[in-house]
């Protein structure tokens, strides 16, 4: 037996979104691009900044203390606001914060944003733990995800082009995403140019870039003495937040944590894989669909790259993959992606998504891996 | 002229190279690299372990070569690869030669990969296929 969920003992929605598009790095400060996403989420919720209680902002890059210069320019309402830092599920955790605090009753509107500007290099603390090995300086992220790819093509005999197919379909939905970082349709020919590491090219490499993406989550409560548009509210069913445990010697740590969090996630919404219409996944490198798609049981394993090529992960297929465009083409500026995966998993719940709408959504999934190892899951369903 | 390891303590610079582990006393996990703090698999802390040699002997199960590179070494295109020794362990290095596939056995052999300025030979590990 499962212990009730958290989420079940006092519900929790997200009401509003907003964001400012992922863009290249630029002279824009972080303030105004929080500021900007916050407003317009405050904006789309139909509340007032007074009538948020606490602020989580997840941000992985920009240094201590960015809450407070930022947020307080929509006024010094001296509400908790604090940073949370989970890599690049830093956002994801920002959010799985703002629930638990809504869940918990101390709160009914909990603002919760992604922020980031690109710096010269990550400033991973796993590489400052003392812990030499041989592989050092020779494998960075793409590296370490071309190394699956090889293993993964090998054991499925699934070719260059099929992986490549994923960043086709990735690329066609962030061409329809005004916040894209990436807004062009791109051919496999296109695609498969520019390698980068083993059979990753650029384009199936996601951009680093900036941006902001913010989310307001809150109680049945809350919505009631806000007058908040119940119809709009998408409920949070599951959160769940795993890290990496001891896997067989060898065994892909990325899919394998994926695997046990999105089963700790069905199980907290009482859901099955198949009920999943929506579901943005971390693809930072287009293998990596493939290899959560198998994780999360959406498919057998060695069948995710024929499901990409007959058109089941397109939108209007069985389930949409990324129909943001993903890490792939919405980009990846680290604080805002999980976020960013909230608003459009709420976005097309609502049947708000326009030309990338997928018909009838009425279950969807965000999803994020981040260096430590982490992974964070949300589902969210039309209530 | 003397030579030194990359990395000292992961590696036995005899002919063919050792690389060194460790294996925890308590629960007998065999893990590499070594570790300075403790167990993942039962939480000792690290004065439970002993050093462990492991044979840089075994079989490829992931090779990329590297075309764009974020640092100023290796120098691209250079090829890694997951090898799983033949002790156990995973490790990820270098490999040399264009023939290196997945399932492809291969051995360990120290490169050199610079000299200091009292001219002493800084080598590390690389792997090439068994012929």
């Amino acid at each position: 037996m499962t212990a009730p969920s958290f989420l079940s003992t006092r519900p929790v929605f997200v009401v509003g979104i907003g964001l400012h598009r992922y863009q290249r790095r630029s002279d824009q400060t972080y303030v105004s691009l929080g500021l900007t996403a916050v407003r317009e989420a405050l904006t789309d919720a139909g509340v007032h900044w007074t009538d948020v209680d606490a602020a989580y902002t997840g941000t992985a890059l920009l240094g201590m203390g960015a809450s407070r210069i930022m947020l307080s320019r929509l006024g010094a309402t001296g509400i908790p606001m604090t940073q949370v830092e989970n890599a690049s599920a830093s956002g994801s955790s920002s959010v799985a914060q703002a629930c638990l605090e809504v869940a918990s009753g101390r709160s009914d509107v909990v603002v919760a944003l992604g922020v980031d500007k690109p710096r010269g290099g990550l400033g991973a603390a796993p590489g400052e733990a003392g812990i030499p090995n041989l592989e050092a300086g020779s494998i960075v992220p793409f590296t370490h995800f071309a190394l699956l790819a090889s293993e993964y093509m090998n054991l499925h005999a699934v070719t260059d082009e099929q992986v490549a197919k994923v960043a086709v379909k990735n690329h066609r939905n962030g061409s329809q995403n005004p916040f894209a970082q990436r807004q062009k349709v791109r051919t496999l020919d296109e695609v498969l140019a520019e390698p980068i590491s083993g059979s990753l090219t650029r384009l199936q490499c996601c951009p680093v870039g900036e941006g902001a993406a913010a989310v307001i989550i809150a109680s049945e409560d809350g919505i009631d003495r806000l007058g908040i548009d119940r119809s709009r509210a998408m409920q949070v069913v599951s959160s769940a937040t795993k890290t990496e445990a001891l896997y067989a010697e060898g065994v892909g740590i990325d899919a394998a944590l994926t695997a046990e969090t999105g089963t700790a996630a069905f199980e907290e919404a009482g859901l099955e894989p198949s009920d999943l219409d929506v579901l943005e996944v971390h693809d930072a490198f287009a293998i990596e669909e493939l290899l959560y798609a198998e994780a999360l049981g959406l498919c057998k394993p060695g069948e995710a790259a024929t499901r990409v090529e007959s058109g089941d992960f397109d939108i209007g297929g069985s389930c949409a993959f990324s129909p943001s465009g993903g890490l792939l083409a919405m980009g990846h500026p680290i604080g805002p992606t999980g976020v960013g995966q909230i608003a459009e998993v709420v976005r097309q719940l609502r049947g708000e998504a326009g030309s990338r709408q997928q018909p009838n959504a009425r279950v969807g999934m965000a999803h994020m891996v981040g260096i430590g190892a982490v992974c964070v899951v949300h589902i969210l369903r039309k209530p | 002229m003397t030579t030194e390891a990359r990395h000292p303590h992961l590696l036995k610079l005899v002919d063919p190279p050792i690389i060194v582990g460790h294996r925890c006393i308590s629960c007998e996990r065999i893990a590499f690299p070594p570790d300075p703090y403790g167990c993942e698999k039962c939480g000792s802390p690290a004065d439970n372990f002993e050093n462990w040699d492991l044979e840089a002997r075994g079989s490829v199960r992931a090779v990329a070569t590297v075309h764009r590179h974020h640092r100023p070494a290796p120098i691209t295109p250079f090829t890694v690869a997951v090898i799983e020794l033949v002790g156990g362990p995973v490790v990820k290095a270098i490999v040399e030669g264009d023939d290196v596939v997945v399932g492809s056995s291969v051995e360990g052999f120290l490169a050199p990969e610079d000299k200091d300025d009292a001219g002493k030979v800084i080598v590390d590990l690389r792997f090439r296929i068994i012929q």
